[in-house]
């Protein structure tokens, strides 16, 4: 039905919009704003150009996250959504499974924050679980300061991430998995497919595009990383751990460079965004079945 | 889940900031203070003091209503972490910024008188009879320009070398004068099988703070204050030579191997537990042993004189804080009415009983902790004090060297590389 005043649509639409704009919109503006100014939170603003985004791009802490935040990325994908692929195959094999189902995806609903410091009495090199049970069982040689090694830290908060986020991923595979018609399945087993062909070779390609999802999340989630970090590291040691997150963070509110923190959250934005955008162009257009 | 992270943020990022900047006043020189005339609240914002401090501060507020009738004193006590690094900009920036405000010496209070929110009330301090009620010494450190700009409430030894006093006794051990019999001592310690240090360094600052200390010690004040306000190189001959001595410290295993992964708390249990025999921190630990291990005996010996030093070796590493009139009030009178009132002997005998140091000549007669005395003694006695580096000057600046400690106490770099990597970051920040 046609409205009969002009604004009556927008009417309905500026609650929404009002919401948005002083949540989201109004804090994009006013970072963008004072990514272009020197200002410490309480002082006169100082107009620098592009000043602040010019020393990012000489800031080696800054840069080096970049990297840091692709290796957390490349091993996430492998840590979590190969493995929670691997976890959905294994518990959609064979019914019963609803325990473990559970029990992988418990993790997920815990606070991020509480994982991070229970995973850090665990690790702590002093108390924790993890040297003491190295030590039991006479690998003594093993024993590390896993958080403060920059050979393992990293690699000790990806795996970390893998154990919360691998349920997660489980999940959303387990529910594509349940989408794919029975009696594929079921003409396969009389074939004489077995389980690991059937996943292999059945259901794997048929959620290629849920695959393709959990890839650009996991992709964009990881590129977010904050809380695991902060608690377990704090970017440490030697700046070995530092993301881009971190890094703004401790920018914004410890050093106080409103300004600088500012440019360096555009400039996080627009790595995420272009991410997305080059994920969305690199996604093959297929015909292929997908349920 | 994770995908609302970008937006988390971003959005926290700009919030914190839209927060900020919508707060200032279109003159960008901040938010002015109880603008109204007929508003009489007194503002006044400082971190938690803690129950027992709470009391007397209320007991402050009482006294002063009574002495202006009509006038309100509102107090705003924010968490530490968050006072100090957002919640005390955002208070300055905002419609109700503080009358009065607690700050610590150094960098900060410079850039709050910069700013324009740091009034200078030496005069009517001095008009008001404040100066002499408290002892020699207690107004260092709050001055900016030659101007009184702080009111003193304490001043905090941030690095003296704490040991444990029964297993010193059992080793047959004595506190040390000089750098070599702590090294003796060290030496001896690893001997019987007992790590000398512990530290919780993930946070950077403990470890930065001690360094800092022996810096200053071996290039001299000056150099050490010229480096760390850019005007000279970190990376110089005679820098990578005083840093060596945090790479002797790992190269010996003095000190934890988790250093640089636990936090400063976990790096006081393992001192409390016995797996070390010192630990390199501040005034604040008698607090946290009193609240954690009440029965653990300790006691402390500032940084021994270590040869050749180019430093006053009797120098101590310390900051004072205190309460700053925010030079945009309207109401800067009623502020230094209420700091005279704080400075009552009452008042300041009242804040030793709950538990703190007070700079006041009364309140210093009334009697500390014999620890937390004699660490009130060695700074206010201190013939140089030296200002930590994340407190005193540039944060960035102090990270670099930091993270350069850090790097060289972990074993991970050698000085030269450390330091030469700290520089690069400075060189960036010009």
């Amino acid at each position: 039905m046609k409205p009969n005043r002009g604004w009556t649509p927008y009417l309905f639409v500026l609650p929404a919009f009002a919401v948005f704009a002083i949540s989201i919109l109004l804090p994009v503006i006013a970072t963008f704003g004072l990514s272009f100014t020197r200002w410490d939170g309480s002082g006169p603003l100082k107009f620098k150009g592009f000043a602040n985004y010019i020393r990012a791009f000489h800031d080696s802490v800054y840069v080096s996250s970049y990297w840091h935040v692709l290796v957390y990325v490349v091993a996430t994908i492998i840590l979590e959504v190969l493995a929670g692929l691997l976890l959905a195959g294994a518990v959609s094999a064979r019914p019963g499974t609803t325990f473990y189902r559970v029990a992988f995806f418990v993790p997920v609903m815990l606070p991020l924050v509480v994982i991070a410091v229970l995973w850090s009495f665990v690790l702590n090199p002093d108390f924790g679980l993890l040297n003491a049970g190295l030590d039991a069982v006479g690998l003594s040689s093993w024993k590390r300061v896993w958080l403060g090694d920059p050979n393992t830290a990293l690699l000790a908060i990806s795996v970390i991430s893998g154990w919360i986020f691998a349920g997660f991923y489980m999940a959303i595979f387990y529910a594509g998995f349940a989408r794919i018609p029975k009696d594929i399945i079921e003409s396969a087993r009389l074939d004489g497919a077995g389980e690991w062909t059937i996943f292999r070779r059945m259901k794997v390609p048929l959620v290629r595009g849920i695959t393709e999802i959990a890839i650009l999340l996991c992709v964009t989630g990881g590129v977010q990383v904050f809380d695991l970090v902060f608690v377990l590291t704090n970017g440490g040691p030697y700046n070995t751990t530092e993301v881009p997150t971190t890094y703004l963070v401790k920018t914004v509110f410890r050093d106080q460079e409103v300004g600088y923190g500012a440019a360096l959250a555009v400039i996080l934005t627009v790595v995420i965004a272009l991410i997305g955008l080059l994920y969305s162009r690199l996604r093959r257009k297929t015909a292929d079945v997908e349920f | 889940m994770r995908l609302s992270r970008l937006a988390s943020v971003v959005a926290a990022v700009g919030a914190a900031t839209l927060l900020l900047a919508g707060c200032s006043s279109s003159s960008g020189g901040g938010g002015e203070a109880s603008a109204s005339p007929s508003d009489q609240v007194l503002r006044i914002a400082m971190t938690e003091p803690g129950a027992d401090l709470e009391k007397v501060w209320q007991q402050v507020k009482t006294e002063y209503e009574a002495a202006h009738p009509g006038w309100t004193v509102q107090y705003n006590f924010q968490n530490d972490d968050i006072y100090s690094t957002v919640g005390l900009p955002s208070l300055l920036s905002g419609g109700n910024a503080p009358d009065i405000y607690f700050e610590w010496s150094g960098n900060r209070l410079q850039t709050r008188y910069a700013d324009g929110y740091a009034a200078s009330i030496g005069d009517q301090l001095k008009a008001k009879g404040v100066n002499d009620r408290y002892v020699d010494g207690a107004f260092g450190g709050t001055s900016v320009d030659g101007k009184t700009v702080m009111f003193p409430i304490g001043k905090d030894v941030s690095n003296v070398i704490w040991y444990n006093t029964d297993l010193f006794t059992k080793l047959g051990l004595t506190a040390p004068t000089t750098w070599a019999e702590l090294d003796a001592v060290n030496a001896k310690l690893k001997a019987a099988g007992v790590t000398p240090y512990a530290m919780g360094n993930k946070d950077l600052w403990p470890a930065g703070n001690w360094n800092g200390h022996v810096l200053s010690r071996i290039v001299g004040e000056q150099a050490y204050a010229d480096a760390l306000n850019m005007k000279s190189p970190l990376d110089s001959p005679e820098w990578v030579a005083a840093m060596d001595q945090m790479k002797k410290i790992h190269d010996s295993s003095w000190i934890n191997d988790s250093v640089n992964s636990v936090s400063d708390n976990e790096g006081y249990t393992l001192f409390f537990t016995g797996k070390a025999a010192m630990t390199p921190i501040g005034s604040w630990l008698v607090d946290v042993r009193n609240e954690q291990a009440p029965k653990f005996n300790m006691d402390w010996f500032n940084l021994p004189a270590i040869d050749g030093g180019k430093g006053n070796q009797q120098s101590v590493l310390g900051v004072s804080t205190g309460l700053v009139v925010n030079a945009k009030s309207a109401k800067i009178d009623q502020a230094v009415d209420y700091l005279d009132i704080l400075s009552g002997d009452d008042i300041q005998k009242a804040f030793v009983a709950a538990g703190s140091s007070s700079l006041s000549k009364a309140g210093a007669a009334t009697g500390l902790n014999p620890l937390s005395e004699r660490l009130l003694t060695l700074i206010e006695t201190a013939p140089e004090i030296v200002a930590p580096p994340d407190t005193g000057y540039n944060l960035k600046v102090a990270d670099a060297l930091n993270t350069a400690t850090s790097a060289v106490l972990g074993g991970a770099m050698s000085s030269q590389d450390a330091l030469t990597q700290a520089q690069q970051k400075i060189d960036a920040l010009k």
